[in-house]
């Protein structure tokens, strides 16, 4: 390379540099105009949804004392609702509006929410969430089929039920979540298909769902069979929360799933449904699993064990897990009249550790 | 050319080369930030964290809380703690071997009594003096530790041998959490179901000037000094930008020590926190993380972006050269823990992309920064004004200032914690005067982490801090 290109190239670079510097503070003004834009907007954003409020607090008021309502009131009412239909084109209100109804409708109930629900029908909202339904985003499909949920619009139930086995986690969470809310324990028959995880959170949503729902008789023993070991999961908490000791054989029969995450479910399951054979079933299937599920075991015996699993028990004391030795000993201690007897004996010609924790049991014991 | 021009030249497109690739890095850091700030905002808008906070099927967790010296705050940092949001919780306070009376008024204001405690020692830790509980049952959540000083790792050692649960959250005592901030932090562990969570962070935002009732955040406000402001900004930076484009990229090596949640079994199985070095928190997360690569298993490191946890930011110049001297150390001693990974296929995405830009943009950073700086300021003086040099520069520092734009711009548009015209105004000032106030120092503490490494200086370092009651409302 000779000197005159070296000498051109440095200041062709020369240029780039100093334009760039430029593009850089070019830029940061763009940004800062933009920041300011937008803050703005968001000002008069929030003017209009002041005056939008006067609007949603009407509605809500209305639905709320619905038994006070005369010929007068209703008049309002109806040009309120007139007057709300009319800004429904706008996607802000519509957005605004929306929410409103929604977090009402989460805390009221009986009449009052009827009344919700008809406004929002009467003001055609539900058209707007039913078209969401068909959009590209993921998200705008799951708001939607949340809003309907909330808005208790069991009418579009079938075609929620469609979005069940969503290949998106958030869709199909959001419709499985529907058909619980409008069919109870028989909306849980989209377990029968779904081909995705259900996820630990999905599960207590829908636990927390069913919670509000009378304890069923359903038959939940054919998802213990399930190829998807989450929804074998989910079985065993539903038997376990409604003390379905009828399954107490099926539950048991889940200790030799493959997958130790469905064998720890059953294990915990055991501790609230077992019967006398139970603490039988956990020893035959204790050297089989690794130490997670040997701890789960060892506490479950604390419920579970009796005199006659004293040996096992005592067994348990020498191996190398602390954790598994201290709930062997709670288990000894709560097994007998004589447990703790037993282990304060044991303890005298073991190692130091069984000292320790015989003192821990006591002063739960005091506790 | 003679070959002071040639050093001149290699020196001068060196830095220009390296400023290019950062900014590079830079560009792909705010666009998978944007991805995924935007894919969590979605996901949270129609997420009911209530269902948790009620759940009896919501995962135990303990709150891990080392304590040195907190005496005249602890009192009502605990029950700050204890008033969180969720249902299967536990309280753990580690006094490290305080010397001043923590331990006592712990004892007096929770009526605690030394309780027979069998301590599972499977991690090794400094011997524990005694494990206190309460005898009232409003407090049945919280159990005291109190041990021989041993260093913050050590004493979330001890923590994480004591927690009953499958998940604990460590914290520093004196930050301020919001109210929800375990159920938010319990999502992720909940909401995965293909790889297993391993370890989630959350936004640390700075408290100076904000008001604080009762151990609760009541109302957030700028902070009124200057270097206080300035962190503000470079947390909203680290933590909304950087933090959120790794966990886009699954290649996140840090969770503030201030506020984090671990999946136990993983930590014990790792070892636990390292008490020889000083950036533990992060040391953790990157063995964590080589532990499951190394298993082969699917996993995931996830971050919330919400501001969860409020913490008190270094007013002077002294501390806040501690501080950054101590977080260097920390760097270095992990990066040199791990060696093995740097460019090393075997670790996906944890050696050939996340252990380099550790190495090349925040170990080198500061160092290339400090001998350029020295170096055009001998060719100035010895020579003559490199006016090439000086653009590049100036081109670096409006670079600086322009990302610290774009993070408050990201700030505005997602979280807007400042609702004041004047609060942003100030953070744009923030930004303006970074670069000259701030940023020099921040260069001239980590160069001095790296001597203070090299000559074995493993000091923590004193971080006083004048704690939130001057900011409590009346």
């Amino acid at each position: 390379m000779t000197g005159r290109s070296v000498t051109y190239l440095l200041s062709i670079s020369w240029q780039i540099q100093n334009i760039a510097v430029a593009a850089v503070v070019v830029l940061m003004v763009c940004l800062l105009t933009f920041m300011l834009m937008y803050m703005l907007g968001q000002s008069l954003q929030e003017r209009k949804k002041h005056k939008w409020r006067m609007i949603s607090d009407m509605l809500i008021n209305k639905a709320i004392f619905y038994e006070e309502r005369d010929e007068i009131e209703d008049q309002i009412l109806e040009s309120v609702l007139e007057a709300a239909k009319k800004l429904t084109g706008n996607k802000h209100f519509r957005k605004f509006i929306t929410g409103e109804l929604i977090s009402a409708k989460k805390n009221i109930s009986g009449a009052s929410s009827d009344s919700l629900k008809q406004f929002y029908l009467q003001l055609g909202l539900e058209q707007y969430a039913l078209r969401n339904l068909d959009s590209r985003q993921w998200y705008v499909k799951a708001q939607a089929i949340q809003e309907l949920t909330i808005m208790d619009t069991d009418e579009f139930i079938d075609q929620l039920q469609a979005f069940t086995d969503d290949k998106n986690e958030y869709v199909r969470m959001e419709a499985q979540a529907a058909m619980v809310q409008f069919k109870g324990f028989e909306g849980l028959d989209f377990l029968d298909a779904i081909t995705y995880p259900l996820s630990n959170w999905q599960q207590i949503k829908l636990l927390q769902l069913l919670s509000a729902r009378p304890p069923s008789n359903i038959g939940m023993d054919k998802w213990f069979s399930s190829q998807n070991p989450t929804v074998v999961i989910f079985a065993l908490k539903l038997a376990r929360n409604y003390h379905r000791f009828e399954l107490h054989d099926a539950i048991a029969s889940c200790l030799d799933h493959d997958d130790a995450d469905v064998r720890l479910e059953a294990i915990r399951c055991l501790n609230e449904i077992y019967t006398d054979e139970t603490s039988d079933h956990l020893i035959a299937h204790f050297l089989r699993e690794g130490l997670r599920n040997q701890v789960a075991m060892a506490k479950v015996m604390q419920t579970v064990g009796t005199k006659r699993d004293e040996l096992f028990l005592f067994d348990l004391l020498t191996y190398d897990s602390d954790e598994l030795k201290l709930h062997a000993a709670r288990a000894l201690v709560n097994a007998s009249k004589d447990g703790l007897i037993s282990l304060e004996k044991f303890s005298k010609q073991s190692e130091e550790a069984i000292a320790r924790i015989l003192m821990h049991i006591k002063a739960e014991k005091v506790a | 050319m003679s070959w002071q021009t040639f050093i001149l030249h290699l020196f001068t497109y060196g830095i220009l080369l390296y400023s290019i690739i950062l900014l590079a890095c830079y560009l792909l850091i705010g666009t998978f930030s944007i991805m995924e700030t935007r894919s969590y905002l979605h996901k949270n808008s129609f997420t009911d964290y209530r269902v948790l906070a009620s759940s009896t099927e919501a995962p135990s967790m303990s709150i891990l809380a080392p304590a040195y010296n907190e005496g005249p705050t602890i009192i009502e940092n605990v029950r700050s703690l204890l008033s969180l949001h969720y249902h299967n919780l536990e309280v753990i306070i580690i006094n490290d071997g305080s010397k001043d009376d923590s331990l006592e008024r712990l004892i007096e204001a929770y009526s605690l009594y030394k309780a027979d405690f069998f301590v599972n020692q499977r991690l090794k830790t400094k011997p524990v003096r005694g494990v206190y509980r309460s005898s009232n049952p409003v407090y049945r959540k919280l159990i005291v530790v109190d041990k021989e000083n041993g260093g913050k790792a050590d004493a979330l050692n001890v923590g994480v041998n004591i927690a009953r649960s499958d998940y604990f959250v460590c914290i520093d005592v004196d930050c301020v959490l919001e109210q929800d901030a375990l159920l938010k932090l319990a999502k992720p562990f909940l909401e995965s179901t293909r790889q297993r969570v391993i370890a989630a962070g959350g936004v640390v935002r700075i408290a100076n000037s904000c008001e604080i009732e009762g151990g609760r955040l009541v109302k957030v406000n700028l902070p009124k000094q200057l270097l206080p402001r300035i962190q503000t900004l470079e947390y909203i930076r680290a933590f909304l930008l950087s933090r959120m484009a790794w966990t886009k990229l699954n290649g996140l090596l840090l969770i503030s020590g201030a506020f984090g949640a671990f999946d136990r079994e993983i930590v014990i199985d790792c070892g636990g926190y390292n008490p020889k070095t000083v950036g533990e928190d992060m040391e953790l997360v990157v063995r964590m993380r080589r532990h499951m690569e190394e298993l082969g298993e699917p996993y995931k490191v996830a971050f919330i972006p919400d501001p969860l946890c409020w913490t008190e930011a270094p007013s002077t110049y002294r501390i806040l050269g501690r501080q950054r001297n101590r977080w260097t150390r920390g760097t270095i001693e992990t990066l040199r823990s791990h060696k093995k990974m740097f460019f090393n296929p075997s670790y996906g995405i944890l050696g050939m992309l996340s252990y380099p830009y550790w190495f090349f943009f925040e170990f080198l950073a500061p160092i290339i920064e400090f001998f350029g700086i020295l170096g055009l300021i001998y060719y100035c003086f010895e020579y003559a004004v490199n006016w090439q040099a000086v653009s590049i520069m100036i081109g670096v520092i409006c670079l600086g200032i322009l990302y610290s734009i774009f993070a408050i711009l990201m700030e505005v548009l997602t979280y807007h914690q400042y609702k004041q015209k004047k609060e942003i105004l100030h953070l744009v000032l923030a930004a303006i005067l970074e670069p000259f106030v701030f940023h020099p120092f921040v260069v001239w503490s980590a160069v001095a982490g790296n001597f203070d490494l090299m000559r074995k200086n493993n000091s923590w370092g004193e971080m006083t801090r004048q704690g939130f009651t001057a900011n409590k409302k009346n």
